[in-house]
C-alpha cells in the first residue's frame, strides 16, 4: 500500500515552451498555477502545491508582463525531486531589467527580517496605488522561497527553490 | 440577518471572487470566497466599497467577523482591496474583531495580518485568529 510519506517521495517534473507572447491573451498564470496546484497536490500536501501555485502566479504573470520581445517564448520548468521544489520561469530581458531584478533580488536576500520588508513595502506602495513591486518579496517572505537570477542573453532566469522538508 | 452589500468578480463569464458583508444583531460578518488573480480587482469591486462605506456606519456594530476561510488565493494586485475592506470596517467599531483563517495557508498566516494592520497595537488588542483546517 502507497502511503502519504511515500506519496511525498515522487518525483515530479514539468517544463511548458509558450510563444509567441503576444498570443498569451488569457490568464495564463492563473492555468499552469492551478494546474500545477492539482496536480503536485495529488502526491504532496496542500501547503506544498499551493506554494507553487503562487510562485508560478506570480513569476508566470511578471515574465508575460516585462518579456521585451512579444514573439519570443517564455518556459516554466518546474521540479520536485529530493525532497526540493524548484520553480524556474525564463523569458527574453535586457540587461538592465536583468540588473533591476538582480538587485531587488540581492536586497530581499540580503533583508533579515523578511516580514519586516513585506510589511513596509506593501504600506508604502499603498499610499500611491502603486502595482507590481511585491511578487518577489511576497515568494520569499511569505512562501519562504530562495531566490535567484541570471542572464542568458537573452534570457532572465529567476529561480525559486524551497526544501520540502517537514512540509509535505 | 441581513445582507448588507456584496461583490464579486467575474472572469469568463463566471465568478471567480466574491465577498458578502451581513449583520446579525450587533455582529458584522464579512467572508470573501474564491480567487483574486485579475489584474485589478477595483474594476470590479469599487461599488461593494462605496456601498460598504455608506452601509456599515448606519449599523451599530459591536463586533467583527472577517472569514477568509473560502478565499483560495489572493494575488498581490488584491492585497490593497483586501486592506481597504477591513481598514474601513475595523474602523467602524472599537469591539472586538474574530478572524477565521486557514492553518496551512502560507498567505492567511503570513501576509494577511499584515493587510489587517496587526501589528497595530490597538487592532492587536481585539483581534482574534481562529485557525482552520483546509478540508
Amino acid at each position: 500500500m502507497v502511503t502519504q510519506e511515500d506519496l511525498a517521495t515522487t518525483n515530479i517534473s514539468m517544463r511548458y515552451d509558450l510563444s509567441p507572447i503576444r498570443n498569451i491573451i488569457g490568464d495564463l498564470s492563473g492555468l499552469l498555477g492551478n494546474f500545477s496546484d492539482e496536480l503536485i497536490g495529488a502526491f504532496y500536501a496542500k501547503t506544498v502545491s499551493k506554494k507553487a501555485n503562487i510562485v508560478i502566479t506570480e513569476l508566470v504573470n511578471n515574465a508575460v508582463v516585462n518579456s521585451t520581445d512579444r514573439d519570443g517564448k517564455i518556459i516554466l520548468e518546474i521540479v520536485i525531486e529530493k525532497n526540493n521544489l524548484r520553480i524556474r520561469v525564463a523569458n527574453a530581458a535586457n540587461r538592465s531589467q536583468y540588473r533591476k531584478v538582480r538587485d531587488h533580488i540581492r536586497m530581499i536576500n540580503s533583508t533579515g527580517d523578511l516580514r519586516k520588508l513585506m510589511a513596509d513595502t506593501i504600506r508604502e506602495r499603498r499610499k500611491d496605488r502603486l502595482r507590481g513591486g511585491l511578487g518577489l518579496i511576497r515568494l520569499a517572505a511569505e512562501n519562504k522561497f530562495t531566490l535567484s537570477a541570471r542572464y542568458r542573453a537573452p534570457f532572465l532566469i529567476v529561480d525559486s527553490q524551497i526544501n520540502l522538508g517537514g512540509l509535505s | 440577518m441581513k445582507v448588507l452589500a456584496y461583490g464579486e468578480i467575474m472572469d469568463g463569464g463566471i465568478s471567480v471572487f466574491s465577498s458578502v458583508a451581513k449583520v446579525d444583531a450587533d455582529l458584522l460578518i464579512v467572508s470573501f470566497g474564491g480567487s483574486i488573480r485579475i489584474d485589478n480587482p477595483y474594476k470590479h469591486l469599487e461599488q461593494y466599497l462605496v456601498e460598504l462605506e455608506q452601509l456599515v456606519p448606519e449599523e451599530k456594530i459591536g463586533r467583527i467577523e472577517f472569514d477568509f476561510k473560502e478565499l483560495d488565493f489572493c494575488n498581490s494586485n488584491g492585497f490593497y482591496i483586501i486592506m481597504d475592506i477591513s481598514e474601513m470596517i475595523i474602523d467602524a467599531t472599537d469591539g472586538p474583531i474574530n478572524i477565521k483563517r486557514l492553518k496551512d495557508d502560507d498567505w492567511q498566516q503570513e501576509t494577511l495580518p499584515i493587510l489587517l494592520n496587526v501589528d497595530e497595537p490597538e487592532i492587536e488588542a481585539r483581534t482574534t485568529f481562529e485557525e482552520f483546517a483546509t478540508i
